[in-house]
């Protein structure tokens, strides 16, 4: 008998399907640094609440399907200016350096522009939505923003 | 007759606090060695019980291990490309030996948090300036993708560790995703056989590296 509607899983039966080397093997073309990768990888899939893993690795590896579908060969993505997106860190603790709260990767510029002129109140507020959050909403949102923009820009768009 | 002259218990506990409990407990061992095995077994007789790291010491030097010298090498490999080391929990042995192994391009700070409160100002000065004092309200300042945090772990027995509570204090589900590596070194080398009193059992799955 099907469990009801709002049944929860169990704790392995969502583990069970994640495959942290398929996000890494995603991750690959927009961060090249391995070390970067396992970092990134582990915040989008290992980390945080079972729910987001489990939705971040779905979204992600359908997101990655559907790259490989349109992908007419082995080119590699340029995605342009990107944007930091910052660690969630007190307000009083300010990084040192530009790079040292940050994860290694960049919000594409270009993607946000799609939707609003750069420079406007809509493009830092839309900024502030994708990379604003914990690791498991922000560097999903950031990542899945750069695949569907490079999926524009191999249709024409 | 007794090898030790009363107070061997307050001596223990001081030392532990200024060296952390594996390091004092490889001192205490080590000297009580010069005097046989038999001074070797008094100690882990009198003390191994509020003590269980110094039991687990002993216990090895008893079975006929030798206390060597601490070797970096393998924890150094698992912090190749840190910019920032914070360390949770301190052990004199093992720390002095990571510090003079690293580069003087990596910051080295350690949390100000310990079952035994120690002099932090005095423990500092020992590494003439390379290790920093991090307030627990601080720490995160020291996240980022090129940052490590490590304590150290008194044993592995399949899937559970023990650590320092610092540990616990320090590295929550919000400071797992700032910081690159969660480092796990292994001082003890074997599970402790009596109740870990001092530590907190925690999952040896949830380091990023095991040293």
């Amino acid at each position: 008998m099907p469990p009801p509607p709002h049944h929860h899983r169990s704790q392995s039966a969502v583990t069970r399907f994640i495959r942290p080397e398929e996000i890494d093997a995603l991750l690959e073309p927009w961060v090249p640094d391995a070390e970067d990768r396992r970092f990134l990888t582990r915040c989008l899939v290992e980390e945080g609440p079972l729910h987001h893993r489990g939705a971040n690795f779905v979204l992600l590896r359908l997101l990655g399907e559907l790259s490989r579908a349109v992908a007419s060969g082995p080119e590699r993505p340029a995605p342009g200016p990107g944007l930091p997106v910052p660690m969630r860190l007190p307000p009083h603790l300010r990084p040192d350096g530009e790079d040292d709260a940050v994860y290694p990767i960049r919000l594409p510029e270009r993607a946000v522009e799609r939707l609003a002129p750069r420079g406007s109140r809509d493009f830092d507020a839309i900024v502030d939505c994708l990379a604003d959050g914990p690791p498991q909403h922000a560097v999903a949102n950031v990542l899945m923003a750069t695949i569907l923009d490079d999926l524009l820009r191999r249709s024409g768009r | 007759m007794s090898f030790f002259a009363p107070g061997l218990e307050d001596a223990f506990r001081t030392a532990a606090a200024e060296l952390g409990m594996c390091s004092a407990s490889r001192l205490f061992v080590r000297e009580a060695a010069s005097d046989g095995p038999d001074a070797v077994a008094e100690l882990s007789d009198r003390l191994g019980r509020p003590f269980p790291v110094l039991d687990a010491v002993a216990a090895a030097a008893l079975e006929g291990a030798p206390l060597r010298g601490v070797d970096p090498g393998e924890v150094l490999a698992t912090l190749a490309g840190l910019r920032r080391l914070l360390v949770a929990g301190f052990e004199a042995d093992f720390l002095d030996a990571l510090v003079r192994a690293l580069s003087g391009e990596v910051r080295v700070g350690l949390v100000r948090t310990a079952f035994l409160e120690g002099d932090w100002e005095r423990i500092a000065d020992n590494y003439a300036g390379r290790l920093e004092l991090v307030e627990m309200a601080a720490f995160a300042g020291w996240a980022g993708p090129r940052s490590g945090l490590l304590t150290f772990l008194y044993g592995v027995e399949g899937a559970v560790t023990h650590v320092a509570p610092a540990w616990l204090r320090v590295a929550g589900d919000d400071v797992r995703p700032i910081f690159r590596e969660l480092v796990g070194w292994d001082v003890l080398g074997r599970p402790m056989s009596l109740y870990p009193r001092w530590l907190t059992e925690v999952p040896a799955g949830s380091f990023t590296r095991l040293a």
